[in-house]
């Protein structure tokens, strides 16, 4: 048995000395029924995203007050709203809206918490004790309270509310930066690098980054979900999307009142943000597990 | 044999008269039992010289009673602590005759000298119980402090005499606003700023128990000057949501609601343990745009707006079709009302063409003020802002729709920081100064409206006692507020009310609340 392992191992490692470690990362990844169903998810949404134009039925936009609450029938498949729109049009063009508020919201916390975190982590003392303890009182506040104070002063707006998600994310960006940064700058190759005459930027982007990926994949994917479901709540609460915007959760919002009366309103858009965010979800997983070197043979 | 058969059938006969006449009698008013009410909001408090809220008022107006009252149902002034009254042929001196052996419900005697007292204490800025608020209404309906009311004098022990100084032609529509109910004057000085938690008046239910945020409870007033309250006890439960509120009802945990969605009234209508009530009318939802604000300086761009909506479709689609199409700032239901005022009719080519002379051929852009909470008058802001949104698109104009929570929404429109906004108004007294005065004139109106010509017609119409000159002068203002066109008056709404069927006799008041001593229940 032992023996048959090794073997293996052997195997596995003449075959990676030929192979892009994110290749094969992604083999794992598409080999695990997790990963391949958050991939299977995402990638619809953004078919349906790109081509919402040709596939929605109706424009999301149109109102029509003399066909409200219209239940799903072969001329509304998902039904009409409290204005008359058409619900799977404004689903289909609804998805735009969600994915453009992760991409975009975790992007911002992307860079600013990388920054944060590298800087932090690369230089230690003061540097660290200032940002870091920035990052803790953050933290400190719930989450969606801090979005919901951020909006409340910018103004309710759907870029406001992306930048207040975007905000909110910094600190987890920064502490798994910091700390992958504290590990990596101790090791060999890096004091290596230095001896070589490498400035700080260098060492920073060319070694510590790359080396730090694999974690800030996994939370990258994780946060849009995240941020989907919070643009969303922002949204219900009235301070994200804007009427007549299709936002997921502001359709919510807008069925709260019919809930008796027409409940196909409030359970597609409901749906929708639920297959959104398990799609990432999905997917964050099975990055986790593809990009674990412990899990290398599994 | 026939003979048999005739008695038989009159012995039915009378049977079933008995039976009828048995259930005839089962009609008669059934005492006792507890009533919950089921409303949007709490009351701010329940001293009703410092609140201005119907939320306050619905409980006040059980424990308080004002000098003169209106007519259930109606705007028209009757007697209640005051049984008759005179006035001086100069409209200036009023006399008010009290009625005798009245209590508070601290067992205090109600007399001339609690009238004084009371109003010594809301128009007197030096009184030494000139506190625990503003005396808002006071300050409105009287114009300022003193005011108008220049001396309240005690002739006699049921006998008072107000010197005004100058004439108020609704001078009586005013005291019988909620907001003057008798307060009992050594319940006032016992609590003094914290009077707002433990309100004492004359009225058919007195005051028990106040769980701030959830509800108010009140019971019947035994010695009551009329006859006593059919109900033992009240309770006002706040349920801030409409959706859930209804639900509460559905499940038999409140008795009846204020604020029923629309959307629900047809639910209302289909079911047999509810019954559909619906308010009088006598309120204004309106789309107010400001002076301030470019282009709607321009009187064009102003009608081209009140050409591009479609009121009738939107009272069919948001009000259940419970309201009708508003061309005045007042409603109908009020005396004055100019009906010869031709509308603007929804008409997209009149619309475009004004917008064209003005210079907006190309449209532009605003920010459009939605209601963010359910209001009378305007149920559903939301949908409603984009049903506008949707309408003014037809004309090339984009509408960009923005709201804040109701209390800023209501201070910065009061600011005139909004250059469109949806607002509304229900009246409280039935006057039509109560509307144009208040809503429109130079010194009130929130969207910079400043006309001179209205404004003097407004005070002179105030100013004059006689009803028939009165009309005149608000016909005329009516007028040229059509042609200024400062708003767009969109609905006079029919607020509709959802009760339990075994509730009896509750009549609504056009005015937003109501006294509920004469409700009482089926067992």
């Amino acid at each position: 048995m032992a023996g048959k392992n090794n073997k293996k191992i052997k195997q596995k490692k003449i075959m990676q000395k030929n192979t892009n470690p994110w290749l094969e990362a992604f083999r794992r990844l598409i080999k695990s029924r997790i990963g391949v169903a958050g991939l299977t998810v995402i990638f619809l949404l953004l078919l349906v995203a790109v081509f919402a134009p040709v596939l929605a039925p109706y424009d999301p936009l149109k109102t029509n007050i003399m066909a409200r609450y219209k239940a799903p029938s072969s001329e509304h498949l998902l039904g009409t709203d409290g204005m008359g729109r058409d619900i799977l049009s404004r689903i289909i063009f609804g998805s735009r809206i969600s994915l453009q508020v992760g991409l975009i919201s975790v992007s911002l916390a992307l860079i600013f918490g990388v920054g944060f975190g590298l800087v932090a982590g690369f230089y230690g003392g003061k540097v660290d004790m200032i940002i870091m303890r920035l990052m803790d009182i953050m933290l400190a506040f719930p989450s969606i309270l801090l979005a919901i104070a951020i909006v409340a002063i910018l103004g309710p707006q759907l870029k406001n509310a992306m930048l207040a998600i975007g905000i909110i994310n910094i600190p987890r960006f920064a502490r798994i930066i910091r700390s992958s940064v504290l590990s990596i700058k101790e090791s060999e190759y890096i004091s290596a690098a230095r001896a070589l005459g490498a400035g700080d930027m260098r060492i920073l982007f060319k070694h510590i980054l790359p080396n730090a990926m694999a974690p800030l994949i996994v939370q990258t994917t994780l946060s849009i979900a995240t941020a989907i479901l919070e643009a969303a709540a922002l949204s219900f609460l009235g301070l994200g999307a804007q009427p007549p915007s299709p936002e997921w959760g502001a359709m919510l919002s807008d069925a709260r009142s019919s809930l008796q009366k027409a409940p196909w309103v409030a359970t597609f858009p409901g749906l929708a943000i639920i297959f959104g965010v398990l799609g990432f979800n999905l997917l964050g997983d099975g990055l986790r597990d593809a990009l674990d070197p412990k899990m290398k043979n599994v | 044999m026939k003979k048999t058969r005739i008695f038989v059938f009159f012995v039915i006969l009378i049977v079933f008269m008995a039976s009828l006449s048995v259930s005839v009698l089962a009609q008669v008013v059934e005492k006792g039992g507890t009533l919950v009410f089921g409303r949007g909001g709490d009351s701010v408090g329940l001293d009703p010289i410092q609140v201005t809220d119907g939320e306050s008022f619905k409980v006040t107006q059980q424990i308080y009673d004002t000098l003169v009252d209106y007519k259930p149902g109606t705007t028209e002034v009757i007697p209640a602590l005051a049984t008759d009254w005179d006035i001086s042929d100069d409209g200036l001196r009023w006399t008010f005759h009290l009625r005798e052996n009245v209590e508070f419900h601290d067992g205090n005697p109600f007399n001339a000298e609690a009238v004084k007292w009371n109003f010594d204490r809301w128009r007197l800025e030096d009184h030494p119980y000139h506190i625990g608020g503003e005396f808002t209404y006071y300050g409105y309906m009287f114009q300022g402090f003193p005011g108008i009311i220049d001396e309240v004098n005690v002739i006699d022990e049921y006998t008072v005499e107000f010197i005004l100084t100058e004439k108020q032609a609704p001078f009586l529509n005013n005291l019988a606003m909620v907001p003057f109910g008798i307060s009992s004057p050594e319940a006032v000085k016992k609590w003094g700023e914290d009077y707002f938690k433990h309100p004492v008046g004359t009225g058919a239910y007195k005051f028990v128990e106040w769980n701030q945020g959830d509800r108010v409870i009140v019971e019947a007033n035994e010695n009551y000057w009329r006859e006593r309250a059919y109900l033992d006890k009240i309770v006002f439960r706040s349920i801030p949501d409409n959706a859930a509120r209804f639900m509460e009802l559905q499940a038999g945990t409140i008795d009846m609601m204020d604020g029923l969605s629309p959307e629900d009234v047809d639910a209302v209508k289909d079911s047999s343990e509810l019954k559909l009530t619906l308010r009088p009318s006598m309120n204004v939802g309106y789309l107010a745009m400001n002076f301030k604000f470019e282009p709607f300086d321009d009187v064009r761009v102003r009608r081209a707006f009140n050409h591009a909506i479609n009121k009738e479709a939107l009272i069919g689609a948001f009000y259940s079709g419970l309201g009708e199409p508003a061309k005045n700032p007042m409603p109908p239901s009020i005396w004055g009302y100019n009906d010869d005022i031709e509308p603007y009719e929804y008409n997209l080519e009149k619309a475009k063409k004004l917008l064209d002379e003005a210079g907006y051929e190309d449209g532009f852009e605003f920010d459009l003020w939605y209601l963010p909470v359910p209001r009378p008058y305007i149920p559903q802001g939301k949908f409603i802002g984009q049903a506008i949104q949707s309408y003014l698109s037809e004309i090339n104009v984009k509408a960009n729709l923005v709201t804040y929570d109701w209390s800023t929404y209501l201070d910065k429109t009061e600011h005139q920081e909004a250059p469109t906004y949806m607002l509304g108004w229900t009246g409280d007294n039935g006057d039509p100064d109560n509307f144009l005065y208040v809503l429109l004139d130079k010194t009130n109106s929130n969207n910079a409206y400043e006309s001179e010509e209205l404004h003097e017609v407004l005070i002179e119409a105030q100013k004059t006692m006689d009803r028939e000159k009165r009309i005149e002068l608000y016909r005329k203002a009516q007028k040229i507020i059509h042609r200024d066109a400062p708003w767009v008056p969109l609905v006079h709404s029919t607020p509709p009310l959802a009760l339990k069927s075994n509730i009896n006799n509750f009549i609504p008041n056009p005015t937003g609340t109501e006294k509920l001593h004469r409700v009482w229940l089926d067992k």
